[in-house]
């Protein structure tokens, strides 16, 4: 079982872009944090999240503040193993604050969640919603959450091996909006956003989504074309691997949006 | 064995395992080691040991299998902490750790790897709903 991420890059690349066999997501990276303008950044979730349900064939959780009323189209046209009985496998809960989702994230361990199978795939769509945002937020509580819903990850990989040894372990994806715009180049910034520095401490990779504003898209036909950018997270990296000896991660994408709302991923 | 051990560096994780070893054959920690735990922990070093001195850290299990620690600290407050990442709801992780990242961990998550490694953790067992208060920190002190 591929990780979701690269699940959701290679089904939605053009099969004639297929080059090396690249993986995305590193197999040893189970969390993911999500940054970019808060539409994109839901409609991979909800990509990741169908593609799980129907591609992969595991259960879901999905945490929103604003409830999603139905699917987007395009997401229905991308996905053509999409059905009513793989949706069921995907859980939508909308706690409206923090303390609401810490309990429902706290609870994903008692019998309800993990019968008949535990969930493979956490998402929480923009925790700036529950953290308050750059500017206002607790950084413990930032912490807490992060450090909770990291947990919890973790105990559903010990359950889901426990029940398959050869299952994948549970992970970890979330978006998040930061407020301060730095450059991601150079990485230069007068502002610093401290709750995303708490984010990094828990999240081992980040997927940066940074729409193009160039001529680009127009010349192409498209809708919206955005630059999707993978790094691991400064902090929890994995020293101990060699650098060399690490599988080759294609670290640069292109997401195309057409004007029928179809999705596709394209390698840079 | 805590998985959270994986985000501590080398020198730690080999300091964890030589106090485990030591103290299985001789029930001390020995001097050199001690030593050692103050150059790579800092102050925190000795709250640690007294915590754990107090028999302070307890792991809390569900019949779910869930487990997660808990520390009282010296002013008795319970601090919950999580078995495979490193937070602590206490004042000092947030200021030392979190805002001037000056270190990896607080004295509560340092007796918890001391207790672990020396095998004196308290044990006790709470429900499922009782484990998820606690998780969430909506459990009252």
């Amino acid at each position: 079982m591929t990780d979701i991420l690269t699940g959701v890059f290679r089904t939605f690349t053009s099969k004639t872009d297929v080059k090396k066999d690249l993986t995305v997501v590193p197999a040893s990276a189970c969390s993911a944090l999500l940054l970019g303008d808060s539409s994109i950044s839901r409609s991979v979730l909800l990509l990741s999240a169908v593609t799980a349900a129907s591609e992969l064939g595991v259960r879901v959780v999905f945490f929103a503040q604003t409830q999603i009323q139905s699917l987007p189209v395009s997401l229905k046209k991308c996905v053509p193993s999409l059905s009513p009985e793989s949706l069921k496998k995907i859980k939508f809960s909308y706690p409206r604050t923090l303390e609401e989702l810490l309990q429902q994230v706290a609870s994903l361990h008692e019998s309800q969640n993990t019968s008949p199978t535990p969930p493979s795939l956490i998402i929480v769509d923009r925790l700036e919603g529950y953290l308050g945002g750059t500017h206002s937020g607790d950084k413990s509580s930032a912490a807490h959450l992060s450090a909770l819903l990291c947990d919890s990850a973790a105990f559903l990989t010990q359950i889901l091996k426990e029940r398959s040894p050869s299952s994948a372990p549970c992970r970890l994806i979330a978006s998040y909006r930061s407020e301060v715009d730095s450059d991601y180049a150079g990485g230069e910034s007068s502002a610093t956003d401290h709750i995303l520095d708490v984010l990094d401490r828990y999240f081992q990779m980040r997927c940066t989504l940074d729409r193009d504003r160039s001529y680009e898209a127009a010349a192409a036909g498209l809708q919206e074309l955005w630059h999707v950018y993978l790094s691991a997270s400064s902090i929890t990296e994995d020293c101990t691997t060699d650098s060399e000896t690490r599988p080759a991660v294609a670290k640069e994408w292109q997401l195309l949006i057409s004007a029928d709302g179809s999705m596709e991923f394209k390698m840079a | 064995m805590l998985i959270m051990r994986s985000l501590l560096p080398a020198v730690a994780e080999q300091l964890f395992r030589d106090i485990q070893k030591a103290y299985q054959e001789t029930s001390q920690i020995p001097d050199d080691l001690l030593i050692a735990l103050k150059f790579v922990f800092g102050p925190c070093a000795l709250q640690a040991l007294n915590l754990v001195d107090q028999h302070s850290v307890t792991c809390l299990s569900s019949s779910s299998g869930r487990k997660a620690f808990q520390v009282i600290g010296g002013s008795g407050r319970l601090y919950t902490c999580f078995v495979s990442c490193h937070y602590c709801p206490c004042p000092a992780f947030a200021y030392t750790v979190l805002r001037r990242n000056e270190g990896p961990l607080c004295k509560h998550i340092l007796a918890v790897y001391l207790c672990q490694a020396m095998a004196v953790t308290q044990e006790e067992s709470v429900s499922d709903q009782q484990m998820s208060a606690v998780l969430s920190g909506t459990a009252l002190p």
